[in-house]
């Protein structure tokens, strides 16, 4: 079969390109609007992020179901370092890319009434920063991914900084430092490597290709690891989250939830286990024993917040939680799991930030006590926040359910799939894997149950009851812009808790190729066998 | 005399200036500051055509990339500081622009002629000719802002005479051990106690031009009480010459006992960092800040050249390089915020201001913020910026020597810069205005910042054509 010239263009068009820097066209374009012309701002950066949506789109159609990375772009960047400027993707991050660029509009358009000055430089920023975050998912160069990965820290701070409540300033400061502290440590991380290359290269293929000893590899995951601990974030690195997610404006919360959460949960997937196996083997049972604890503390923390937005924002640490554990569980069905729940709390918790922004907007409060009895007043209102929630907690038909059963499957079925050495002493017995990886996943499941506790009782409490308030009598329900970025979220919401496998699809080539072939030498690392072996050697090397 | 064509072009062109003064009537001496940013701008456009290569004086000067990298750097930055302040000084010192300008050309001048000093007698006459009308510059303000410059001014004075003094001892040391003043009769001594004495009085002298810790204290005061388009000069045109400076003495002349003076370089560095950084964060005065931010600045440049290669050198070139528009666009945005506010008379004066100068920056003109941001990033070493490529090169310089612990000490520390940058675009950008007046910025200025911001942008997303040129030039030092 011939193909046509036109889809010989087509096949070597540069696509991500094009999705990549469309946002920061946009934003150059916006410069020249007037600052006073808000509707055409407004207009324009709405339109834009759109038109990235639909080039995302057709990304999608020329996704194929291979292993490896597709649309690939390589060009010389400081060809005199090997530095290079190389685009691809592959199932891992393609749909990070996609809720990138679907979220971004949503954000967008929900800040027509809460954002009212300076239109112009929120628009510019949030455009900047759909450019860093896709960058940075689609970068296969360590330093262009650095140099993408940094890029996102400015436009956040703005929106956080400039556009956010009353202790914005120190919110965002500690945004900042937080995530540069982390991100300097990784970048003498991708030195390191970058150094280790011959000829000097910091193409990801040919970092990959560098023997590291065991060591290194611990040094290094403790470099890179930091870096994305932070931004995940994961216990005990996560109190800038409740923080800058208070104060950030509704759309910021929204792109912040949505997708920066989980660039550092995809820099695990894509450099730290790549790069680093065996130290991931090594580190597993703290990482996945921060996770839990994670996923108990932010659940209980977020149990007795008394300020709505607070609530969900620690229920973010809790949801990241489980993310990080169906990741180093290393089996199929978790890292699907870690994978489809990265885009269902994007959807999720964006759609919950949406929730309270749109109750902020109506009576700029969001103490909880404020409110009671809402659902009598605002029915639609009521319902879609209804379905938010239930797909927060996980409910089954929601997208919620399939991510976290998906990811807790993962974590039993590696408990239980490994060895039981019932001859160990105890104290060795508690601490082998099968145990403690037991242990992990059945307090997470009992996570799941605090996750209902605390989103139902908030619900229960702004939406049911008597309505205390008599200014809560006279809300208005959702205006047709409020509908029109609230619909596509709940569609989504059932649209993956029904068909999963439209998502899982795209990622199971990906996946398997990724478990295949770095399974066995984490597993190596971590189980007792080896561990017991390298001391025997030990012991043989000392005689 | 070919290796010397720029040079020679520029001491022409500095003596036209001295003339024209003489024939000028008052009210047109705006014109001689106009001819000289126009001679720079010439010999910066010559320097891509002449060749200028081979050596004069019987080779106690040679030409080449390395000090054709230096030339036009300061061609560069004298343009860029003259033009930003070609305004300002027509107000404040009517009668004395001719001065002025020829006292710049003149700095420049030994600048340009500096690198390739082969000799040291020649070294330390283009040093001085360098930093002798800086002295005069920076009281050009002694007799309206008060104290300040003429502190600024004595302190630059004593510091620098002291310094001289200390780098004259030295090498009286060092030429007396070998016999000869030429470089390459110094390159074959043996190491003794006497030679280490003469290297350390060297690295003191040169540290005090530079700004280094522990001999970085005039900077402070001189870079507050100077005028703001001077300091924008000052902070970076001379840092690139005692780099230079360093390079020919040390990396050149002494290459052979790198094993003693690497150590004290790298020592020098992870103080500097500190000092810079941790004295920047307290300072309420903007000025201040950003003198001890480009104290900081100097540990960065120092780290590459205490990677002791050729490729750290190169790297630490391609650092200064991109120094030079970052600082002297954020000093001239300085000077512009102040220009403008100065017609109020409630203005605090030049020396006195402090962070919250830039409150509402970006409401008053957002374009000026927007540059202010960006020069700001630079600094920080935040990518798409220049300033990110260069903190990166010579982190890669010096991991590369196994200096990793200052590589992680630098990271580290470029994350507490970042904290009193962020304190700068904080107020630009998050806080309301105290005025409410928009901004007015003179053309020439508003030029000058726009040419700083095409640079540092730029060489951010396209970092090779600058990063190959500092490569050559390294290789061509030696």
């Amino acid at each position: 079969m011939s193909a046509s010239p036109f889809a010989e263009t087509m096949a070597s068009f540069p696509l991500l390109s094009l999705v990549t820097f469309l946002p920061v066209a946009g934003a150059l374009l916006l410069l020249l609007v007037p600052g006073t012309n808000e509707r055409a701002i407004r207009g324009t950066g709405l339109f834009i992020s759109l038109v990235a949506f639909i080039a995302s789109v057709f990304v999608w159609r020329r996704f194929a179901d291979v292993t490896g990375f597709q649309l690939v772009e390589r060009h010389a960047w400081i060809p005199s370092l090997g530095i290079g400027y190389t685009l691809g993707i592959d199932g891992i991050s393609f749909l990070l890319v996609m809720l990138t660029t679907f979220i971004t509009p949503i954000a967008l358009l929900s800040s027509t009434h809460a954002i009212e000055h300076r239109v112009k430089e929120f628009t510019i920023s949030v455009l900047l920063l759909e450019t860093a975050m896709l960058g940075a998912l689609v970068s296969l160069d360590l330093v262009l991914f650095y140099v993408f990965w940094e890029a996102m820290l400015i436009p956040m701070y703005l929106l956080i900084g400039v556009w956010g409540g009353k202790e914005r300033i120190y919110a965002t400061t500690k945004f900042f430092l937080y995530t540069m502290l982390g991100s300097v440590l990784m970048l003498v991380g991708v030195l390191y490597l970058y150094l280790r290359t011959n000829p000097a290269s910091a193409a990801f293929a040919d970092v990959l290709e560098i023997p590291l000893t065991r060591t290194e590899q611990l040094w290094l995951f403790a470099a890179f690891g930091l870096a994305f601990a932070i931004k995940v974030p994961l216990f005990p690195f996560h109190t800038w989250l409740p923080d800058a997610h208070t104060e950030a404006p509704t759309a910021g919360s929204v792109i912040l939830a949505g997708v920066l959460l989980k660039m550092g949960t995809y820099g695990f997937l894509r450099f730290a286990f790549p790069l680093f196996p065996e130290a991931v083997g090594v580190y597993s049972v703290p990482m996945m024993a921060l996770a839990v604890i994670g996923i108990i503390y932010g659940a209980m923390t977020a149990y007795a917040q008394t300020d709505v937005k607070k609530l969900v924002a620690y229920s973010s640490v809790s949801h990241m939680g489980y993310i990080v554990l169906g990741m180093f569980a290393l089996t199929k069905a978790g890292i699907e799991g870690a994978m489809l729940q990265m885009l269902n709390h994007g959807i999720s918790t964006g759609a919950l930030f949406l929730c309270v922004g749109v109750l902020y907007e109506r009576r700029h409060t969001r103490e909880i006590s404020e409110y009671g009895g809402l659902a009598k007043v605002v029915p639609v209102f009521a319902t879609i926040f209804m379905i938010v929630t239930f797909s927060s907690i996980g409910l089954p038909g929601t997208n919620g359910f399939v991510g976290e059963f998906l990811i807790l499957t993962g974590t039993f079925e590696e408990a239980l799939s490994s060895h039981l050495d019932a001859t160990l002493a105890w104290k060795d017995f508690l601490l082998s894997w099968r145990v403690v990886t037991t242990v992990f996943a059945t307090i997470a499941t009992l996570g799941v149950v605090l996750g209902a506790v605390y989103m139902l009782s908030m619900f229960r409490r702004v939406m049911f009851g008597e309505i205390k308030n008599p200014k809560n009598l006279t809300l208005k329900d959702l205006s047709p812009r409020e509908l029109l970025y609230l619909v596509p979220m709940v569609v989504l919401i059932f649209l993956i808790g029904f068909f999963p496998n439209v998502l899982l699809n795209k990622m199971h080539r990906s996946v398997d190729a990724f478990v295949d072939h770095y399974r066995p030498a984490i597993v190596k690392a971590r189980s007792p066998e080896t561990v017991a072996a390298r001391e025997g050697a030990r012991a043989v090397e000392a005689r | 005399m070919r290796p010397l064509a720029l040079d020679l072009g520029l001491a022409a062109g500095a003596g036209l200036v001295l003339v024209a003064d003489l024939f000028t009537a008052p009210q047109q001496k705006r014109l001689l500051g106009q001819l000289s940013v126009a001679i720079l701008v010439l010999l910066f456009v010559a320097s891509f055509f002449l060749d200028t290569t081979g050596a004069a004086f019987s080779g106690a000067y040679v030409g080449g990339p390395w000090v054709l990298f230096f030339k036009r750097a300061a061609l560069a930055a004298g343009a860029l500081a003259l033009l930003g302040g070609l305004e300002h000084v027509a107000e404040r010192w009517p009668h004395r622009q001719g001065e002025y300008a020829l006292m710049v050309l003149s700095s420049v001048l030994g600048m340009t002629l500096l690198p390739g000093a082969r000799d040291l007698i020649f070294l330390i006459v283009a040093f001085e000719l360098m930093g002798v009308p800086l002295y005069v510059l920076a009281t050009f303000g002694k007799d309206d802002s008060g104290r300040h410059s003429a502190e600024a001014g004595l302190k630059l004075y004593v510091v620098g005479a002291a310094s001289t003094a200390i780098t004259l001892f030295g090498l009286s040391l060092v030429v007396g051990l070998a016999g000869t003043t030429r470089l390459a009769g110094i390159a074959t001594l043996p190491l003794s106690p006497l030679l280490g004495v003469g290297m350390m009085l060297l690295v003191a002298g040169m540290g005090f031009k530079l700004g280094v810790a522990p001999f970085h204290m005039w900077v402070p005061d001189t870079y507050q009480g100077a005028s703001t388009p001077f300091v924008s000069f000052l902070s970076v045109a001379p840092k690139a010459s005692g780099l230079a400076a360093l390079v020919v003495v040390f990396s050149v002349g002494l290459s052979a006992h790198r094993a003693t003076w690497l150590p004290v370089l790298v020592t020098l560095s992870a103080l500097t960092l500190l000092v810079g950084n941790l004295l920047a964060i307290p300072q309420p005065n903007v000025k201040r800040l950003l003198a001890f931010s480009g104290v900081a600045q100097m540990g960065y440049l120092l780290m590459g050249l205490a990677a002791g290669t050729t490729e750290g050198i190169g790297m630490t070139l391609f650092y200064a390089a991109t120094y030079i528009p970052t600082n002297l666009g954020v000093f001239l945005v300085v000077h512009a915020v102040t220009r403008a506010d100065s017609v109020d008379p409630k203005d605090e004066g030049d020396a006195e201001r402090t962070v919250s100068t830039f409150d509402g920056l970006a409401r008053r003109s957002p374009w000026l913020a927007m540059a202010f941001l960006l020069f700001l990033l630079s600094l920080a070493g935040i990518p798409f910026v220049a300033g990110f490529w260069a903190q990166l090169y010579v982190f890669m310089a010096a991991w590369k020597v196994g200096l990793g612990w200052l590589v992680v000490l630098g990271a580290v520390l470029a994350t507490v810069a970042l904290y009193y940058y962020l304190g700068l675009a904080r107020a630009a950008y998050v806080n309301p205005p105290k005025r409410s007046s928009g901004l007015a910025v003179d053309p020439a200025l508003a030029f000058a910042i726009v040419v700083c911001l095409l640079a540092v942008v730029l060489i951010g997303v396209w970092p090779r054509p600058l990063l190959d040129a500092a490569m050559r030039a390294a290789a061509a030092a030696f």
